[in-house]
């Protein structure tokens, strides 16, 4: 009996409930707010993609009509993509949009501030396939592409841009 | 017609793993059908992702679906011919029983979170990237890929398990749907709790204790709702169940010098650099307690060939990264001692950094410190060598990521380690539970329902288990 249901056995057995009881107080109330913080989203072969860009554009489906804007322009050129510093949004949207770019390669610009002149004037437009604007400003001269919700526009180039 | 599909490629990822279980096992040692399931998924989708990669560098399309799908049902046929033994069937207790509604309730919330959940940000762009790309490719990366800087932030360096296991899936579906890519996640959450079960059983010799400590995985936030937890689709929480497999084989093969444990001990091994690049470091770690454990319990140098695949995988790999010029990762300074030097200042704060993620509650609840009592009580048995391999699995790996963040080239190297500490720190959670297992049991050593305990199912019995009736069979 006294090996059974020693002082050291005992502790140790309420040591470890109280542990246990301890964890649980704690563990539960965030839990169940991460558990219930959403509900059931639409399923989709693109809703991740679709769900970063609703957060970041408020405009929904946009993955597959910039997936219908990349495959419709030439494979053999680069998408060009221009974020801007220190915002986190626009870097999520460059990213995403390089991740639906595919097959073309994409060349990220991370530029301060909103206006890319300097950037797009150095560039051999005969390589570019298409730019893409992520909250960065579309200069003027280069004609106007397709905008989604707001901070997100796309310019493709069929033709050769001239300044 | 996708629930079809989906059953199509999780079969065959099954079936592979329950071939090469079956080849490891050799019919020389009881699993029991959580084990088995198990092993055969974690020897399932890192067989399968080794194939697409290797059998990708002959061929695509159609032919590669089907090359390796017929490696892997000739694999199941191999183990249907050599089949695991079970243990005897027993009755579960009825606290058993309620344990098991318990994680079964568990699991089922685990699914349900994993699917209202999107992929998250690096689930995505790190690893979705890679299974979407291929899947267009005809199952082959892109050489392209590998080189095109615009596309560097989506890490082309990192190795394939889990990208090729969602491929595997798209193959089957006919299409790349990130939604449907979602459910590997959440499997490897229910292999986590089947292997504490049984490891619980086989350290412990109890099955009530394995179970518990089961139902706690899911009270720990880091694991099941927070960035990176086991339903965000990172591949951090599947490379802690592999080292879990592989830290726990060993154990069993350091405490009663079982060969098949140690065989399984190499397989998860050499897994582990194929899952995430952070697992080289875990690798290295896991291979040194092997090498304590070969010289420790006097085995055979044969035994130091188990290290073998595991080299071969990160060789390989880093020689296909090089062939297809791939950029070099930024995110960290080159190792030497100059750097080391320069930056040997950022140790005392990363130091603090480290010890602030330790007590944040938010993420880990209070599993921090049950750890560090388990780890208390498991000072006490310093001088078993199983005892001394799971003190190593758990403490080392966190110091040399902390040693990592040195090398940082980070601007702000705090932030660099304010975006991945916990999900560094998840790699080795499940070697705590394993502590806190031998914990609650208090010292094996004084306890002789260790070994005899639920018949079959322990480390103890598990050297002696070549019965005829196996031999028969």
């Amino acid at each position: 009996m006294t090996s059974r249901f020693s002082y050291g056995r005992i502790a140790h057995a309420m040591l470890w409930c109280g542990l246990a009881v301890a964890s649980l107080a704690v563990s539960i109330p965030k839990i169940y707010s991460g558990a219930t913080a959403y509900p059931l989203r639409p399923t989709g072969p693109l809703h991740t993609c679709d769900s970063y860009l609703k957060f970041a554009t408020g405009a929904s489906g946009v993955s597959k009509d910039l997936i219908s804007i990349f495959q419709s322009i030439t494979a053999s050129k680069r998408v060009i993509i221009f974020t801007r510093k220190d915002d986190a949004f626009s870097s999520g949207l460059g990213m995403t949009s390089a991740y639906l770019a595919s097959p073309h390669l994409v060349r990220l610009f991370e530029i301060n501030g909103t206006h890319p002149d300097n950037e797009l004037s150095k560039m051999n437009p005969d390589e570019v396939a298409a730019v893409v604007f992520c909250r960065i400003n579309r200069p003027a001269w280069l004609p106007a592409g397709k905008v989604f919700g707001s901070g997100l526009e796309v310019v493709s180039m069929p033709e050769t841009v001239r300044r | 017609m996708s629930a079809l599909a989906l059953l199509g490629a999780f079969a065959t990822l099954l079936f592979a793993g329950y071939g090469l279980l079956a080849l490891l096992v050799r019919q020389e040692t009881r699993f029991s059908l959580t084990e088995q399931i198990a092993f055969s998924w974690l020897l399932g989708t890192g067989a399968v992702s080794l194939f697409l990669w290797i059998f990708g560098l002959f061929f695509h399309g159609v032919l590669l679906r089907g090359s390796v799908s017929i490696v892997c049902l000739s694999l199941g046929f191999v183990g249907w011919r050599r089949m695991v033994p079970l243990p005897p069937r027993r009755t579960p207790k009825s606290f058993e029983i309620f344990l098991g509604i318990i994680i079964l309730i568990e699991i089922t919330i685990v699914f349900y979170l994993s699917f209202v959940h999107t992929l998250g940000w690096d689930g995505l762009l790190n690893w979705e990237i890679k299974a979407r790309y291929a899947f267009a490719n005809g199952g082959v990366l892109p050489a392209t890929y590998f080189s095109d800087s615009g596309r560097a932030f989506s890490h082309p360096e990192y190795p394939l398990a889990i990208p090729f296991t969602e491929l595997w899936l798209y193959l089957w579906l006919g299409e790349a749907d990130q939604f449907w890519a979602k459910p590997i996640f959440p499997i490897f959450y229910v292999v986590g709790t089947f292997l504490l079960v049984a490891l619980g059983k086989r350290l412990a010799g109890r099955t009530w204790l394995g179970l518990l400590l089961a139902a706690f995985l899911f009270f720990v936030p880091q694991i099941t709702v927070e960035v990176g937890s086991a339903i965000a689709g990172y591949a951090d929480f599947p490379l802690s169940i592999f080292y879990l497999a592989a830290i726990g084989c060993l154990f069993c093969a350091a405490e009663q010098h079982n060969t098949v444990f140690f065989r399984l001990y190499a397989a998860c091994l050499a897994l582990l650099p194929w899952v995430k690049r952070d697992g080289v470091i875990l690798w290295t770690v896991a291979a040194a307690c092997g090498v304590f454990v070969i010289l420790r319990t006097k085995r055979s140098p044969l035994f130091f060939l188990g290290f073998l695949p595991g080299l071969l995988i990160i060789c390989g790999w880093h020689f296909y990264l090089s062939t297809m010029h791939a950029l070099q990762p930024a995110d960290f300074l080159p190792i030497n001692l100059e750097s080391l030097g320069s930056h040997l200042y950022r140790i005392q704060p990363l130091f603090s950094a480290f010890l602030a993620e330790f007590y944040n509650l938010p993420t880990w609840s209070l599993f921090w410190f049950v750890v560090a009592v388990g780890v208390v009580y498991l000072l006490r048995r310093m001088p078993d060598p199983g005892a001394l391999v799971l003190f190593t699995a758990l403490i080392v790996p966190i110091f040399l990521y902390l040693l990592i963040y040195v090398f940082s080239s980070w601007p702000s190297y705090l932030d660099h380690v304010g975006l991945s500490i916990s999900r560094l720190l998840m790699h080795v959670a499940p070697v705590g539970f394993l502590i806190t297992i031998l914990a609650v049991c208090r010292g094996s050593a004084k306890n002789p329902t260790r070994v005899h305990e639920g018949g079959m199912g322990t480390c103890g019995s598990a050297g002696s288990e070549r019965t005829p009736m196996v031999e028969l069979a």
